[in-house]
């Protein structure tokens, strides 16, 4: 009897679990919160959400070739960060990681916005011809970091090698394609851009002046999330350097620093990746190199009405130490009374009170310099390079100017079939004349307070010297 | 319902008849054992009432029944006996060792148990009595040197920080090496990593084995993996940790108090500046209060325990407070029905500092040389640096809150005496609150904001969920057929975790608050996971002539992170066993008067690991930026992804000399990891992240070896002896194809998975010097293995006429290298040059020598000394009074750097994530406890 009712019970329980109490007892249902291909594809405005993942993705870029790129050149001094251990000494290492993240990087670049215009515009029943020119132009700003940066990258997962000719010759193609749907200033100046480092000079002139053309005084940047990230990897190391990241201008560019700086809690300072300053900066040097004086100085004069529009931010940078407090390194000049190679006005005292630096663009030209100049010589070039060393200084460009080129990272060419370690794509490109100095680019001459101060090089003399190789000042 | 209502009335009559009719006298007696001894803590009843009572420390006894009654006489370990008081006032009994004792039951697989004699497998054990005389409350800390073959590194002394616990080696580049916990066949919450969404506090991470409950444990078994753990199936290819819990003792109450006093104070054994421990160390206190019931009847047993723990550490800044409550219940619902539940909850509160890899910590600020050389600062440099230390630790404000629930369920049904049945379910849920404050305050004081500023608070706030469901049923048949026995168990598992993790961030705050809705801006991110793994699974263990046992069986393993192209995984195992001294010929030989024990034991098996939920899945993510959505590409997916398999061989032999006074265990394994989860690279032309696939093949194998010696075993004293020594052969096998990757440390000096290499195996840039005298540069230089291949534990424990008792565990390794991280930052800062060749210096960057900055990770350490004295009865109003003193990690041997080459604090960052070691780095020492300890009953 005991025994009927047992059995009787047990089928009741197993009738129960296979039917009402099912989802109960189903211990092999998990809930999955991912998002698949479904859940975007096809999916109205995803087109636009996917474009703003594009836009956060090169913020992603940004923070890691910016910084390799302002490390590597003259600009700052690493003295105690770890955001790269070789880059400050020009020390280009296929084993190097920050080198495979920005390789990385630009290569999610494009395969996102080739996504973007293969699978989720067609597919988004919003899709419009901006959105695509935007798609377009970011996958040719893939291609153009990728030639400003290394001297051949591949354009397909474990493709061959593309030489930084060819990667700008990309980019151009997709900037055209951008500009042919939707012309935007910004997609000019990217393709002026390639056309200056290809030295195609009458191509430069001519999309410099379509990009002002469209608007004189633009300004393309990328924005960072300080709430959400990305947010500024650079204002980081520039402003909230807590007590272990230090990163110290050239005393000739301490006025510069820190470019970025504290805005608010949601929004980092942007990082301002074409702007009409590079517009005139390109047609003034184009100008010199065809001996048109006054066109140099027409252009630079523009250049300083832009300028004078930027935002300058007024910002208490007492935390600032020169160089910080916890750093063995040696002392470098603080105070305003310090002339460095001759110039004075150049350094700030973060110690008497709030600083104002330029958020956008800064320079040390002035008019005068400017109505100085009476001949399309080295000494206004050298003035010219000055001032884009200034202009787009923590933006990165630098380090394209001074023709240093980074390899292709250990995992690429361990992986890839087409790739092998030695070729030359695997070998640092640093030109001669700067591979003398490399150990003295950040070096300076001060002793604690003194009122002079020297860079052990100048740099800006040293390109205009070697104007006449490939590597540098395309247009000579 | 007829035969619960007929007990209760039969009870009824008896106590009727017994109150009627008593005619009462004082019956008083001595309970020895087989060879005379005393025997303590024996509980007397009478029989079919619940009066009772419990032999003193000299195995007396004295209660008032009845001419007739029955004294039931019952100790863990011996056989019942039941005698009859007659007309004397002198019942004296002599109990014989059961037969579970001398057949060591072993819980681990699945089924009924089995005796140790017919396991083909080692199982390492801690008794009730050796949890109960150590002093930690934590399960690593109570394993590590009291286990033969587990390696149990601290990894900081930090509060609620865990071990890196691994036995035979490292088997999974994937993750972490830490066993399986199971409380009464449920599975626990074992994260020993810092959650996906964890706070970023430098590396010393809270782990959830320091809140794994502890209390009223019968016995622990550590199971290393292999076949051993074939049937767990799933993830105990690290090894299976089973704590078993009390569920009471038939008797009269019996009322304990346990009262521990510590002091806990820093080791400076390590530290590179004495000044580091001046500015941060500083003596705390440990107090604890632990009371327990135990008793029951035939029917129900019961056991309580509750403890409450606090302490203010060995520094300026943490504190901890632990609760703990448990409960465990043993009922023989019916002849054939058994019911065993337990219930603990554990609740947990500490505060952390800053340590390891942040520039936030002081105690890595100081060691690192970021403070400058503190040896050269002047007297007012120094105060000026310690205001500021203490500027920075009054604001420092990491707080973690667990609150852990684990309740276990296990019928045990006798279908006849040959047919068993077990089920077992439960559940584990354990809430984690972690908060960090950085107020404007601490900002200020670090030096990260400018004075002043009073609205650039942020407050982050984890929440994570770990809830786990666990059931299993399985039959048990038992038979013989002639000389041969049969034990066959067929069995279902299944067990489900979900892991719920919220991380909340408010900025731009004011101080003063931790109520997130008061700043500004907020943030919030979300990480879930979810699994299931189910198998059913079959053992049968054949006894040959009761002196050879053959087993085999198989698991089908199932689980939901697999890849949508994969079957299920078929596990197999086989093993043999064979007491050749259990041979009548030998015993009947003479040389078993020396050579007692002889056992061969081989075996083979497969276990496994499986990937985190969801790596088999493609996906997008969608992350907020600037205020709107954001698509971009997320896991790139793979249907292919199966668990990583290790495959087991191990060859085994336990000797016992002189009447087994002498034991002797050794073996000989070998273990592959096929389809082993790596996650290489991607090339970086794909713009894709890294994917797990089962690409890799990691070899073990070794050596353990074990000894237990009674030394001397006398009426009066017993002392014995243990040390243990393994060996174990790492090697990335292949990598399928893959290039080197790195799984852990920094980008110049790192832990890699690269073929022919140890898994983890440390990599950097080399300088040596030639016979030119120059230095030659080596790029990706091996420079030795993270693990250290040799280790070992050993002890003692002493008895004198069964009061006092005084016992030392210990251990060590040797053979391995380590990072000190804190050296290569100081000489980055230009205050430590040592060792370091001064043509050198200079000349390149230090990232390219160092192998100066690597070191042997050799050490040996005493974990703990203890003595305590049983007062027995001695003081009259109490019961078994106890006195203890125990020192826990009294001496540190074989200092090669001058850091600690156990703190590899900043290990396993990711959830659940492959903790490679072979970094020291900014992080305290575990720190030396004195305590005291007064336990008694009543």
């Amino acid at each position: 009897m005991k025994k009927i009712s047992i059995y009787i019970l047990a089928i009741g329980l197993l009738i129960g679990c296979t039917d009402n109490l099912k989802d109960a007892t189903d211990f092999t249902s998990v809930t999955n919160p991912n998002l698949d291909e479904a859940a975007i594809l096809g999916k109205e405005n995803s087109a636009t959400i996917w474009l703003t993942g594009l836009q956060r993705q090169t913020a992603n870029v940004l923070n890691e070739a910016v910084m390799l790129a302002e490390l590597g050149s003259d600009n700052y001094v690493n003295t105690q960060t770890f955001f790269d251990q070789f880059l400050d000494a020009l020390e280009i290492r296929t084993d190097d990681p920050e080198i495979e993240d920005v390789q990385f990087q630009i290569a999610r670049l494009r395969v996102m916005a080739k996504f973007g215009l293969e699978s989720v515009g067609p597919a988004d029943p919003a899709y419009d011809a901006a959105t695509e020119a935007s798609f377009n132009f970011f996958e040719g700003l893939s291609y153009l970091y990728a030639a400003m940066y290394f001297s051949a990258l591949p354009q397909e997962e474990g493709g061959a090698v593309v030489s930084d000719i060819d990667n700008y010759a990309s980019a151009i193609a997709s900037f055209d394609a951008a500009i042919a749907a939707d012309p935007q200033p910004q997609y000019h100046l990217a393709k002026a851009r390639a056309n200056y480092y290809l030295g195609n000079q009458a191509e430069a002139v001519a999309e410099a002046t379509a990009a002002i053309g469209l608007d004189d005084d633009f300004l393309f940047s990328i924005e960072f999330d300080e709430l959400n990230l990305p947010a500024n990897t650079f204002e980081s190391a520039l402003y909230e350097r807590a007590t272990f990241d230090d990163l110290q201008p050239l005393p000739t560019l301490d006025f510069l620093d820190p470019k970025y700086s504290f805005v608010d809690p949601n929004v980092d300072p942007s990082i301002h990746i074409f702007k009409a300053e590079e517009a005139y900066l390109i047609l003034a040097e184009a100008a010199l190199a065809d001996n048109n004086v006054a066109g140099a100085r027409t252009n630079l004069t523009s250049l300083l009405t832009v300028v004078g529009t930027r935002e300058v931010r007024e910002v208490d940078d007492s935390i600032e130490g020169r160089p910080d407090a916890s750093s063995a390194f040696a002392s470098r000049p603080k105070t305003a009374d310090v002339v460095v190679n001759g110039r004075p006005g150049l350094v700030l005292d973060r110690q008497a009170g709030d600083v104002m630096i330029p958020s956008v663009s800064g320079t040390s030209l002035v008019q005068g310099d400017v109505d100085a100049i009476t001949a399309a010589n080295d000494a206004a070039l050298i003035l010219l390079h000055r001032t884009r060393q200034e202009i787009f200084i923590a933006e990165g460009l630098r380090f394209a100017d001074m023709g240093v080129k980074l390899v292709v990272h250990q995992n690429e060419f361990n992986q890839n079939p087409n790739i092998s370690e030695g070729d030359p794509s695997t070998i640092a490109v640093i030109p001669s004349f700067i591979d003398a100095v490399k150990e003295d680019l950040d070096e300076i001459t001060y002793t604690e307070g003194a009122t002079t101060a020297s860079t052990t090089v100048d740099l800006n003399v040293l390109l205009v010297q070697n104007k006449t190789s490939s590597q540098v000042l395309p247009f000579h | 319902m007829r035969t619960k209502f007929s007990g209760i009335l039969t009870l009824f009559l008896a106590f009727i008849v017994q109150f009627t009719f008593a005619q009462e006298k004082t019956v008083s007696g001595t309970v020895t054992d087989d060879k005379g001894l005393p025997l303590p803590g024996v509980n007397v009843i009478i029989k079919n009432t619940a009066n009772g009572t419990q032999t003193d420390f000299d195995g007396n006894y004295s209660i008032t029944a009845n001419k007739g009654a029955v004294l039931s006489f019952s100790y863990v370990g011996f056989q019942v006996i039941d005698k009859v008081v007659g007309d004397g006032d002198t019942v004296n009994a002599q109990l014989a060792p059961s037969a579970a004792e001398l057949e060591e039951v072993v819980i681990t697989g699945q089924g009924s148990g089995i005796s140790r004699r017919k396991l083909s497998t080692t199982v390492d054990f801690l008794t009730a009595d050796e949890v109960d005389k150590l002093p930690s409350n934590q399960i690593d800390q109570l394993l590590q040197s009291t286990t033969p073959s587990a390696q149990i590194r601290l990894s900081s002394g930090q509060p609620g920080t865990a071990a890196i616990i691994r036995t035979r080696g490292a088997i999974s580049a994937s993750s972490s090496a830490t066993p399986v916990v199971i409380i009464d066949g449920v599975r626990v919450d074992n994260l020993n990593s810092n959650p996906q969404l964890g706070l970023a506090t430098g590396g010393a991470d809270v782990s959830a084995l320091a809140d794994i409950p502890v209390e009223s444990i019968e016995k622990i078994e550590y199971i290393k993996g292999g076949a051993a753990t074939t049937l767990y199936g799933a993830d105990a290819a690290n090894g299976v940790i089973q704590i078993i819990t009390k569920k009471g003792t038939s008797g009269k109450a019996r009322f304990s108090y346990e009262a521990r006093v510590g002091v806990i104070k820093a080791t400076d054994d390590y530290l590179w500046y004495e000044r580091t421990g001046e500015a941060l160390f500083k003596p705390g206190l440990s107090i604890e209060h632990k009371i327990g019931i135990n008793g029951g009847n035939e029917k129900v047993t019961y056991n309580f325990a509750g403890s409450l723990y606090a302490d203010d550490s060995f520094n300026l800044l943490n504190e901890q407070v632990r609760r703990n409550l448990s409960f465990g219940l043993g009922a023989q619902v019916n002849d054939k029905l058994r019911y065993q539940g337990s219930f603990s909850y554990v609740g947990f509160e500490s505060n952390l500092d800053y340590n390891a890899n942040t520039s936030l910590s002081r105690f890595s600020a100081f060691e690192g040389g970021g403070r400058g050389n503190l040896d050269e600062l002047t007297d007012a440099q120094w105060q000026a640096e310690l205001a500021r230390s203490n500027a920075i630790g009054e604001e420092v404000s990491i707080n973690n809150t667990v609150n852990r629930l684990t309740n276990s369920n296990k019928f045990i049904y006798d279908f006849t005496d040959n047919i068993q049945a077990n089920a077992t379910i439960g559940v584990d849920t354990r809430t984690q609150v972690q908060e960090e404050n950085q107020t404007n305050a601490f900002q200020i004081a670090t030096g990260s904001i400018a004075a002043g500023t009073a609205d650039q608070a942020v407050l982050n706030r984890l929440i994570r969920n770990a809830f786990t469901v666990t059931g299993d049923l399985n039959f048990t048949h038992r038979g013989r057929i002639d000389n041969f026995e049969f034990v066959t168990v067929l069995g279902g598992q299944f067990f489900r975790s979900t892991d719920r993790q919220y991380q909340t961030s408010g900025s731009g705050g004011v101080d003063g608050t931790n109520d997130l809705g008061l700043f500004p801006t907020q943030t919030t991110d979300d990480f879930f996971l979810e699994n299931a793994n189910y198998g059913i699974y079959f053992l049968e263990n054949i006894g040959i002539y009761d002196v050879a046992f053959l087993e085999f069986g198989a698991r089908l393993d199932q689980n939901t992170q697999a890849g949508d192209d994969t079957d299920p995984l078929l596990l197999p195992k086989i093993g043999i066993t064979y007491n050749i001294s259990d041979h009548d010929f030998y015993y009947d030989s003479g040389i078993s008067k020396v050579l007692s024990t002889v056992k061969l034991r081989a075996n083979y098996g497969e276990a496994t690991n499986f990937a985190q939920a969801f790596s088999e899945d493609r996906t997008f993510a969608l992350n907020p930026f600037l205020g709107g959505p954001s698509f971009t590409f997320n896991n790139p997916g793979n249907p292919d992804l199966v668990s990583e398999t290790v495959i087991t061989t191990e060859y085994g032999i336990e000797l016992g000399f002189f009447q087994d006074r002498i034991n002797l265990s050794g073996t000989r394994y070998v273990a592959t990891t096929e389809d082993a989860l790596f996650t290489p690279p991607a090339l970086p032309s794909s713009g894709q992240l890294d994917q797990i696939k089962n690409i890799g093949e990691i070899k073990n194998e070794g050596w353990e070896f074990a000894l237990s010696a009674d030394v001397i075993k006398t009426e009066k004293h017993a002392l014995n002896i243990n040390a243990s020594y393994n060996i174990n052969d790492n090697i990335v096998v292949s990598t399928g194809g893959a290039p080197a990757f790195n799984v852990g440390g920094f980008n110049v000096i790192g832990a890699w998975v690269e073929e022919g290499q140890s898994l983890g195996y440390l990599r950097g840039t080399s300088s040596v010097r030639q016979a030119d005298g120059t230095f030659a540069q080596t790029a990706n230089a091996a420079l030795g293995d993270t693990f250290a291949p040799n280790f070992g534990s050993f002890g003692f424990n002493y008895t004198w006429n069964n009061k006092l008792n005084i016992f030392m565990t210990g251990d060590y390794q040797f053979g391995g290298k380590i990072v000190d991280l804190s050296f290569l930052l100081r000489h980055l800062r230009g205050v430590d040059d040592t060792g370091i060749p001064a043509d050198l210096i200079g000349t390149t960057s230090p990232f390219n020598y160092v192998n100066f900055f690597t070191f042997d990770n050799d050490f040996i350490k005493i974990r703990n000394i203890g003595a305590s004295y049983s007062f027995g009865d001695a003081l009259g109003l109490f019961n078994d009074l106890k006195v203890g003193f125990t020192v826990t990690n009294p001496f540190n041997f074989g200092i090669d750097g001058q850091f600690d080459p156990e703190t590899t604090g900043s290990g396993i960052g990711n959830q659940n994530g492959f903790g490679s070691g072979g970094f020291a780095y900014g992080t305290e020492s575990a720190p030396r406890i004195y305590m005291t300890s007064l336990r008694f009953q009543f």
